[in-house]
């Protein structure tokens, strides 16, 4: 048998292997299951609707809010300094241009807990560890954050906190969802200009 | 005498056909053992890869295009009709009202849901699986796990399909403009 044939028949082997090679880490999850599993089954994937608003309010720079809703939602209405990707499209690209963007902390919501969950599970399995939800989504953002009301006598400094903070998010919630769409985005960086004007302190 | 010489003739031709033959194969596998030492491990290590549960071989996309449609949520209303063979998985600690329902129900805790045994159940059952928790993020992980292992007919069992509808009406404040 000459070399050629030899070669033809390797060259043939390999072809199968690749036939049947699972498909690349992009593409299906590379986590193994159990460790996924055991991931998204730990409560610390999740935050809170009122520890998203402390974010908001701080304008903390290493929090990405991503919107899994679609377009036409998230026009109409959205939490301040949030992305839209929305979940149909989350496969479409690869997640990583906007998963790994030297932000410590994604937050996935919706408008309820189905997408978002599926959108952790995705996250997680395609081993972005720096995914997390915002539990019970938008709905629970209006029910805690734009509902949020005192009625009592007495307030503690940690409730007064957590109501101050709740009244600065919806206020910002407020402020920025009022708006025409063109100027949401103008709003936002007007908002990081003026607090930078404000941080130049006393000369 | 003459026959037993012939017939040992005969013996002898086979066994020297037998030899010939083997000698022949050997010398195939002299000439391809390269190609052998080279292709055959990676082979195994393919089928072992490709065979299993302990690794997800899905194109992810594609296993999660029904959650995209919300084509896997069923409601308790659609699975109270007589369909037949429903393995409904109750994902809770508690045992809920989901036990009331008509099929097979199975007490099975999140965290064990991928050991052999249970991924075995799901697998072999011939009909809908149906995963249930009065928390719909659980399902939903659940689902997108088994989903991505592989397991069809899988669907998230649920009391409000109305999940992810927006419930409350946002009311812009046009004195901020």
């Amino acid at each position: 048998m000459n070399t050629r044939v030899r070669f033809s028949v390797g060259l043939l082997g390999l072809g199968l292997i690749l036939a049947l090679l699972p498909l690349s880490g992009s593409r299906s999850f590379t986590v193994k299951p159990e460790k996924l599993l055991s991931e998204v089954l730990d409560n610390s994937i999740y935050f809170t609707v009122d520890q998203v608003a402390k974010f908001i309010v701080s304008e903390d720079s290493s929090v990405q809010i991503i919107d899994l809703r679609t377009p036409g939602e998230f026009r109409t209405v959205n939490i301040p300094g949030s992305i839209n990707v929305p979940y149909s499209k989350l496969l479409d690209n690869d997640p990583g241009s906007f998963l790994n963007n030297g932000k410590a902390i994604n937050i996935f919501y919706s408008n309820g807990d189905f997408d978002s969950n599926y959108a952790i599970a995705i996250a997680r399995g395609l081993n972005f560890d720096n995914t997390y939800v915002m539990k019970g989504g938008l709905n629970e953002w209006f029910n805690t954050v734009m509902n949020s009301n005192f009625t009592g006598e007495r307030i503690s400094a940690r409730e007064n906190a957590l109501f101050e903070t709740r009244t600065r998010a919806k206020r910002m919630f407020n402020e920025m969802n009022s708006m025409p769409d063109s100027l949401k985005i103008k709003f936002i960086q007007s908002k990081h200009l003026a607090i930078k004007k404000l941080d130049g302190g006393c000369e | 005498m003459e026959d037993v010489s012939r017939r040992q003739k005969a013996v002898g031709k086979r066994q020297k056909a037998k030899d010939k033959k083997q000698e022949s194969q050997m010398e195939l596998i002299k000439k391809y053992r390269l190609v052998i030492i080279v292709v055959l491990p990676i082979l195994i290590l393919v089928l072992i890869r490709s065979s299993g549960l302990n690794h997800f071989k899905n194109d992810a996309k594609k296993w999660a295009e029904s959650s995209v449609k919300q084509s896997n949520i069923m409601t308790i209303e659609q699975v109270v009709s007589p369909s037949g063979k429903n393995l409904i998985i109750n994902l809770d600690k508690e045992v809920s009202q989901i036990s009331k329902l008509t099929g097979d129900v199975q007490n099975i805790q999140a965290d064990s849901i991928l050991s052999k045994k249970h991924v075995n159940l799901i697998m072999s059952h011939d009909g809908p699986v149906l995963l249930f928790s009065l928390d719909p993020g659980l399902s939903a992980k659940i689902w997108m796990i088994l989903s991505q292992l592989g397991c069809r007919n899988i669907y998230i069992l649920t009391n409000s399909a109305d999940n992810e509808v927006f419930k409350y009406k946002f009311r812009p404040d046009t004195l901020l403009n």
